[in-house]
């Protein structure tokens, strides 16, 4: 019982790397993976996004949202 | 001079000839002010993911802009007081794209249903039964994505 029953496999982050996806407000289908069901913006410890990403991101979601593309909230 | 992207909605019950006319509008004003419109793109009636005074479509169309900032003040004002504008949003960027944007590109409706994130949220359900019962689709565990080891430790 000692030992972590989980290891935890080292995520990367899903915008670094060569064939990494540019994050662009008007890519709905890409920022779709990182808002959850509800409509919020995922936090970044589950998705493993880079911090730097992840404020690009969350920036990029949001011009998104005021276009109507994405949704504030889902009831 | 820098660069811009300008994107606006235009209210539904118009036709795709007088978003035409819209775009051609705002390209004169811009051109007006010195500026050049290096690309437009439409991208069609778009059901929008929220209502927008009332409407729950839109026409969507895209501009590329090189133009000073002066243009942009002048473009912003006639954008809102155009009537059949519902909204808009011009943003700065490092380099246009050339070729077609994403929204060409992913068929028509860009909203195909990745693999996504989360399957809860924490908010759900707090006081009061949850609304709407259970999450549907997504039939991944929630326990996946959650911090699940250091509970189960606690357990033991």
């Amino acid at each position: 019982m000692s030992r972590r029953p989980f290891l935890r496999r080292q995520k990367s982050c899903p915008f670094s790397g060569p064939h990494a996806p540019k994050i662009d407000y008007k890519d709905v289908r890409l920022l779709q993976r990182f808002v959850s069901e509800r409509g919020k913006i995922v936090p970044r410890r589950i998705t493993a996004v880079s911090t730097k990403k992840q404020r690009e991101l969350a920036r990029a979601i949001k011009r998104a949202r005021n276009l109507a593309l994405l949704p504030f909230l889902i009831r | 001079m820098p660069f811009y992207e300008s994107v606006y909605i235009a209210r539904p019950d118009i036709s795709a000839s007088q978003v035409e006319a819209l775009t051609q509008q705002f390209t004169e004003t811009v051109e007006a002010k010195g500026g050049k419109v290096t690309k437009n793109e439409y991208w069609g009636l778009r059901t929008l993911a929220y209502r927008i005074k009332k409407n729950r479509k839109g026409h969507f169309s895209l501009l590329n802009l090189d133009a000073p900032g002066e243009a942009l003040g002048e473009l912003d004002r006639v954008m809102r007081l155009n009537e059949d504008v519902l909204r808009y949003l011009t943003v700065r960027v490092d380099a246009l794209e050339e070729g077609p944007s994403v929204m060409m590109t992913r068929g028509r409706d860009g909203r195909g249903r990745g693999r996504g994130f989360g399957g809860r949220d924490r908010d759900r359900g707090r006081g009061g039964p949850p609304r709407g019962g259970p999450p549907k689709g997504e039939a991944r565990p929630a326990a996946e994505t959650g911090p699940a080891p250091a509970d189960r430790r606690a357990a033991q």
